[in-house]
């Protein structure tokens, strides 16, 4: 005889996730390194960014850069003589805590005060997997459209700062980057917005000033 | 895929519960889904009928439950449901029922869990 039971699971499929970014933020914390977070979508800016930073600030920073398959963008930031450790994240679309662990696991954590992620090229997926940082820090160039905020509000409600990119190109494919602004405002009226063309440096200080108001919080 | 990763979660805890209960067949799991988990509740359904073949979890009803968005509200202090401005979105926005304002803290909404199943077992 076969009996029926309705039986209790009570998983939380988020939590293992939730539970390593804690534990990454703890052993960031007990070295004093400040994480910050970068995410946005494939072509956005993330890469110059981290360049930029790197070459503008006298912190001592190592670098997680995350990409599907390739190790491209941990080879341009290795040349800027910094540690950096390349994250493939293989078929998945976003890095995730567990995946990060391992890449602090390889930093010479004693000899850094900043950790900067730089996340898979993608708006949607890294919503859902926190990785530990202090900070997180959306990228989102004119050229993917002046209506990218809007459509992807969640990333938005839940950065810490949006950096709209390449707004000397505004014109040149009809993009609106004060649109962008009021997007990202109206969304999430606690974010701080700044316009930057990393090609020339603009909103570069901006951007590295919000980072150490945070640092200093 | 974002959703492969979330099912194999499910699955996996699906099969140890059931296992844990002697299981010789899984009828029914019921998934709790929050609204702002960035997974397509179809996709995950999906995906998770071709893992689920040959498996105990073969023939399972997926049932999917919805988790409210839950926030705090920075401008007029309102704690409870928000309002989910759908517009196009499959993502919604949030925003305070009482004030309209967007200046929240999300507090629920996220999780994906998987909440209870039903299983066959033979006689204790």
């Amino acid at each position: 005889m076969h009996q029926v039971a309705d039986v209790e699971v009570a998983k939380n499929i988020m939590d293992a996730n939730k539970k390593l970014a804690d534990k990454n933020k703890k052993n960031l914390d007990d070295k004093g390194i400040f994480c910050v977070d970068f995410v946005g979508a494939i072509g956005s800016g993330k890469t110059t960014l981290v360049e930029e930073i790197i070459d503008n600030t006298d912190y001592k920073i190592g670098v997680l850069a995350g990409d599907v398959i390739s190790k491209f963008d941990a080879g341009r930031i290795e040349k800027h003589d910094v540690p950096v450790v390349g994250l493939n994240t293989g078929k998945e679309c976003h890095l995730d805590a567990h995946l990060v662990g391992h890449g602090i696991a390889d930093l010479p954590l004693d000899d850094l005060d900043m950790l900067i992620i730089e996340n898979v090229g993608n708006l949607i997926c890294p919503v859902d997997f926190e990785l530990g940082s202090h900070m997180r820090i959306v990228v989102v160039s004119v050229t993917e459209g002046d209506d990218t905020v809007e459509k992807h509000p969640i990333i938005f409600q839940t950065s810490d700062a949006v950096v709209i990119n390449k707004v000397d190109l505004a014109d040149a494919v009809g993009a609106d980057a004060d649109k962008m602004v009021n997007d990202a405002l109206k969304l999430n009226p606690n974010i701080k917005v700044i316009k930057s063309s990393l090609k020339d440096g603009t909103g570069l200080d901006e951007i590295i000033k919000c980072i150490e108001e945070a640092m200093n919080n | 895929m974002h959703e492969l990763s979330m099912a194999q979660g499910i699955i996996d805890a699906v099969i140890e519960t059931a296992e844990n209960n002697n299981a010789t067949e899984v009828n029914e799991i019921t998934i709790e889904l929050g609204r702002l988990a960035m997974v397509n509740p179809e996709q995950l359904e999906f995906i998770l009928g071709v893992l689920i073949e040959n498996t105990i979890l073969e023939d399972a009803k997926i049932i999917f439950e919805e988790i409210p968005v839950e926030i705090d509200c920075h401008d007029c202090n309102f704690h409870g449901v928000a309002i989910l401005d759908d517009k196009d979105h499959y993502a919604p926005i949030v925003k305070c029922p009482e004030c309209d304002s967007y200046s929240i803290e999300i507090l629920n909404g996220k999780d994906i869990v998987v909440k209870n199943i039903v299983i066959e077992k033979e006689d204790d």
